[in-house]
């Protein structure tokens, strides 16, 4: 775990992008593919929330919290052995990693009970 | 840490000055047209920004004068489609963005402790599209054929068919011109702030000013280029009937409001963004004491940054999006109230451990603070999708947009302005007059926009000429325009004040408010090169910690205290670390901006007035004066000949492999790219979504003559990458050569693709895939040209002696290039010769 934490080097201000970045990548990602999606292959009105394509974004947005919280922990960890530059980008880049968590989940909570192509 | 040039000599001081002011110092006369310093560009941005908000300004009173009373004929309904489009333009585009990039090009190298931006010609160009940009749009004002289809330029009310004037064609081309302006700001600041901050300057001790600034420029960097793209897109559908939104061949006119609105929500943070960088400056200031949670303010910034992107579908949910679309929208547009409060939190646990004083910025910081959180506020009601759907198109909209933008942006501009006043013009305002200017706009803008939610809320639409009487809203009207005068004798009173106190203000002493920020370590008003001596800085209080600084940095003490070898410099430091890696040598003043911005105004005219060839040779001519002023750099005899530098100092970044030429391109490359990905987003909309769309049944693009021309430019780029690679050795041995030869495949690349696009035989006036298909054509084709000639320059470079083993910065420079051709050439193969094999229509 130490060396996995030291190989992504998360007292590069890089980090303070990365959480944000994937944020953004999760967000496209489920609404191109729910429009595609709906576009292509509309599920029935009368299925609901209760689809294939409903399970598959919640699948992909629990992966992508699941992950931002992952690499806050480990931002975190990382900041506690620092001190000055890397603490505070360390420090920084964990929060902004929760805080991308945060928003898959809250922006993907519509998942579990709105019909995707209505 | 170690530093450098930092011994503690005593530089006859006025000798220095002298030297610097000679190397430095600005020309007058005619040949003031030819400076490129930051200083005097960024106050001509913001001069030339107030005069566009003084015409925005006469046209929103225009606007509540008609909507003072019901059934009034004041104005015709085109005339009053004109001024509120005219009005929403001026303001948005002439007026925030320019006004805040010049504060930013302005204060940002004074608050690093830098002598100017990193590409001075830059903003010299920026600041004369700006101007021809503004001016030709709103001289369509003057012949009564200003654009009328709202600010935003809706599709099909700005189409051929409803708007055949050339109103929409004013706008579209007037407004690219501008975002040349924004976009050229945007990279330098970037990179600026990224490689120019002084020795020791950390990216954790830099002034949250500048945080906020390269938030914004990245923003501008990522988010202009959908709109200019869209704008492009308009206008060839207007210009020769590609019909890239409309239905019937294919098209889709929402493809617009997309584009639109992806720079749109993003540009509202645009504004905000630097705004609040003035908030989080004074409030530390005035409360006497750093701010609480930098690292918190830093994050806000950072979420800012990203989630103002994902909120721009919340302009559309009136348009028939499946509603789970509509509530990730609805959702992400909450999620950024997040950050917005964070940063409010902040400011008021500042002011509530600090001493604050009420001194004329606070008052206006204090405006901003109620002003925006209301908007703030009515901004989370709006995110939800039913209350939307109930006012979408109302008043309450205004109303919402101008609490935010006037709270969010005028407020602590005017904060910002009366705080760095001293610092422009050495003299204080007066506290009697900036009062009454305050309290005047204060309620005038409340009375203005607080009546207007209820008229929104009783149903008042959104730019209607006029209503009838009888419907309930006329006092809500007649108030709302009694009180945009007060407004208007307000900012006035403002405008007043500033002007006479230039004559008649008190001199300041220095450093007026007792600030803790490098800026004020310059004399008042500031001289072309800032600074003597570049000091070490390693507090984000460089002033508060020593106050002897400005002192010390007068005489010469600190690091570059020399203009013996005639060059204009500074440090080029670590992005991260703030060490000192190579001097920046910077160009002088220059006259190829101000050419190359006249001939692409030109090119504007010409545009307008359908007079295609001659835009065809103008925009010859230009390219022509872009390379002339790129052929002035490095080891040319006008930039750096001699790269000798003193013992001890680092070397010349035009000797060394990563200078900020390079930084420019790839944040450059950047916009570009976000070009092309909103190109890309187009062409799988349009496919996915547009119900006439037709794939035609054999795909009309070769694949193995593209394959062969993407083969062409990828070995074209392996050949760069060598030749980089053997000059990071010092090795120069056939460089010539292999810049031909790389030219040469790029060239190759560049007649195949240009033969495919010959025999696909397309018809982009009949059918919306064809004329996507074409523009990505020509994207390729430009940019495959645009390298060879390049690479030609180069070469002849080798020859003259500016480029080889001795100065070997601009084919690393030129690579770049080429792997972007490379990645977005294979990308454009993929998505209009792969992908329609595999997939069909």
């Amino acid at each position: 775990m130490v060396m996995v934490l030291t190989r992504l080097h998360f007292t590069h201000p890089i980090h303070l992008i990365i959480g944000l970045t994937l944020w953004s990548l999760w967000f496209v990602a489920v609404y191109s593919g729910l429009s595609v999606a709906c576009a292509v292959a509309p599920p029935p009105p009368e299925a609901g929330a209760l689809t294939g394509l409903n399970a598959a974004l919640g699948g992909v947005s629990f992966i992508t919290a699941l992950g931002l919280v992952a690499l806050s922990w480990g931002s975190c960890q990382v900041a506690k052995q620092h001190e000055g530059r890397q603490r505070f980008h360390a420090t920084v880049s964990a929060w902004l990693y929760l805080f991308s968590a945060f928003g898959v989940v809250f922006a993907g909570m519509p998942i579990i009970s709105v019909p995707p192509c209505l | 840490m170690k530093s450098v040039n930092q011994e503690a000599i005593e530089h006859d001081p006025q000798q220095l000055h002298e030297d610097l002011h000679t190397i430095w110092g600005n020309p007058k006369g005619l040949r003031s047209l030819t400076i490129v310093n930051h200083t005097t560009l960024g106050l001509r941005f913001m001069v030339t920004g107030m005069v566009f908000f003084l015409i925005g300004g006469i046209l929103a009173m225009l606007v509540r004068t008609q909507l003072a009373m019901p059934d009034q004929n004041f104005m015709s309904p085109d005339i009053y489609n004109q001024v509120t489009t005219m009005h929403g333009t001026v303001m948005m585009f002439l007026f925030a963005i320019p006004m805040l990039e010049g504060l930013a090009i302005y204060l940002i190298p004074k608050m690093i402790g830098a002598r100017d931006l990193v590409c001075p010609r830059l903003t010299s160009l920026g600041y004369f599209c700006y101007l021809f940009g503004g001016i030709i749009l709103t001289s369509s004002l003057i012949i009564e054929m200003a654009p009328s289809s709202g600010w935003f330029m809706y599709t099909p009310l700005s189409s051929k068919e409803f708007a055949p004037d050339l109103g929409s064609d004013f706008w579209l081309l007037g407004i690219t011109f501008v975002e040349i302006s924004a976009v050229s700001a945007g990279v330098e600041l970037v990179v600026s702030i990224l490689r120019t901050r002084t020795q020791g300057m950390a990216l954790h001790k830099m002034p949250l000013f500048a945080w906020y600034i390269l938030a914004m420029a990245l923003m501008i960097v990522v988010g202009f280029p959908p709109l200019i793209l869209g704008s492009v897109l308009l206008e060839l559908e207007r210009a020769v009937g590609m019909p890239f939104f409309q239905i019937a061949g294919g098209g889709d006119p929402l493809l617009w409001q997309h584009l639109f609105w992806l720079f749109g929500h993003p540009e509202v943070y645009i504004i905000f963004l630097p705004a609040a960088g003035i908030v989080s400056t004074l409030i530390p200031v005035f409360a006497g004491r750093p701010i609480v949670g930098y690292g918190w303010v830093v994050a806000a910034i950072a979420i800012m940054g990203f989630i103002s992107f994902g909120l721009w579908v919340h302009h559309m949910f009136t348009v028939g999006i499946p509603q789970l679309a509509q509530a990730f929208f609805s959702a992400a547009s909450m999620l950024v109230a997040v950050p917005t409060a964070i940063q409010v939190f902040v400011w008021l646990a500042t002011l509530w451990l600090g001493k604050p004083k009420m001194k004329l910025p606070m008052l206006w910081v204090m405006g901003f603070l109620i002003i925006f959180v209301c908007g703030g506020l009515t901004g989370v009601m709006l995110a939800l999708v039913p209350f939307n759907w109930q006012v979408h198109d109302t008043h309450f909209v205004v109303a919402h947009m101008h609490y935010v933008l006037v709270g969010g942006m005028f407020f602590p501009l005017i904060a910002g302005l009366y705080y760095w006043l001293p610092l422009f013009s050495g003299r204080m305002p007066s506290e009697n007059l900036g009062r009454w200017g305050f309290w005047l706009t204060f309620l005038g803008f409340n009375g203005t926009f607080l009546i207007m939610h209820w008229t929104g809320l009783l149903g008042m639409p959104r730019r209607v000429y006029t209503y009838e009487a009888g419907s309930g809203w006329e006092i809500y009207n007649l108030l709302s325009s009694v009180s945009s005068f007060v407004l208007s004798a307000g900012i006035a009173m403002v405008l007043l004040d500033i002007a006479l106190h230039f004559r008649f203000g008190k001199p300041a002493k220095h450093n007026p408010w007792n600030a803790d920020t490098l800026e004020w370590a310059n004399t008042m008003p500031p001289s072309a090169y800032n600074f003597v001596s570049l000091p070490t800085v390693e507090t984000r209080h460089p002033l508060w910690d020593d106050p002897n600084l400005p002192h010390t940095m007068a005489k010469g003490m600190h690091g570059l205290a020399v203009a013996s070898h005639g060059r204009r410099e500074m440090w080029g430091t670590d992005p991260i670390t703030g060490k000192v890696r190579e001097i920046i040598h910077l160009p002088g003043n220059s006259w190829w901006p101000l050419f190359a911005a006249a001939a692409l105004a030109v090119v504007c005219i010409s545009l307008l007035t359908r007079v295609y060839a001659l835009a065809g040779i103008f925009v010859v001519i230009a390219g022509v004066f872009l390379l002339r002023w790129s052929w002035e750099n490095g080891a040319h005899p006008n930039a750096a000949p001699d790269a000798g530098v003193k013992p001890g100092d680092p070397p010349l970044h035009s000797r060394t492999m990563d200078g900020p030429g390079l930084w420019a391109m790839a944040v450059f490359l950047i916009a570009n790219g976000s070009f092309f990905l909103s190109y890309l987003f187009g062409w799988f909309y349009l496919w996915t979504v547009s119900p006439e769309w037709q794939m035609p049944d054999i795909p009309p693009l070769s694949l193995l003559i593209m394959s062969i021309a993407g083969g062409a430019v990828l070995a074209g780029c392996v050949v760069i990458e060598k030749l980089v690679r053997g000059l990071r050795q010092q090795r120069d041995a056939g460089l010539r050569a292999s810049f031909y030869l790389a030219a040469a495949l790029g060239a190759l690349q560049v007649g195949l693709a240009g033969w495919a696009l010959w025999r696909a035989d397309l018809s982009p006036t009949q059918t919306t895939h064809d004329a996507v298909m074409l523009v990505g054509l020509v994207y390729a084709l430009f940019h495959g040209g645009l390298a060879v000639i390049l690479t030609v320059l180069q070469g002849m470079r080798v020859g003259y002696g500016y480029v080889g083993a001795h100065a070997p910065f601009e084919p690393a420079v030129v690579a770049l290039l080429w792997r972007y051709n490379v990645v977005t050439f294979w990308l454009l193969v993929g998505a209009l010769a792969i992908l329609p094999r595999m997939i069909g229509g």
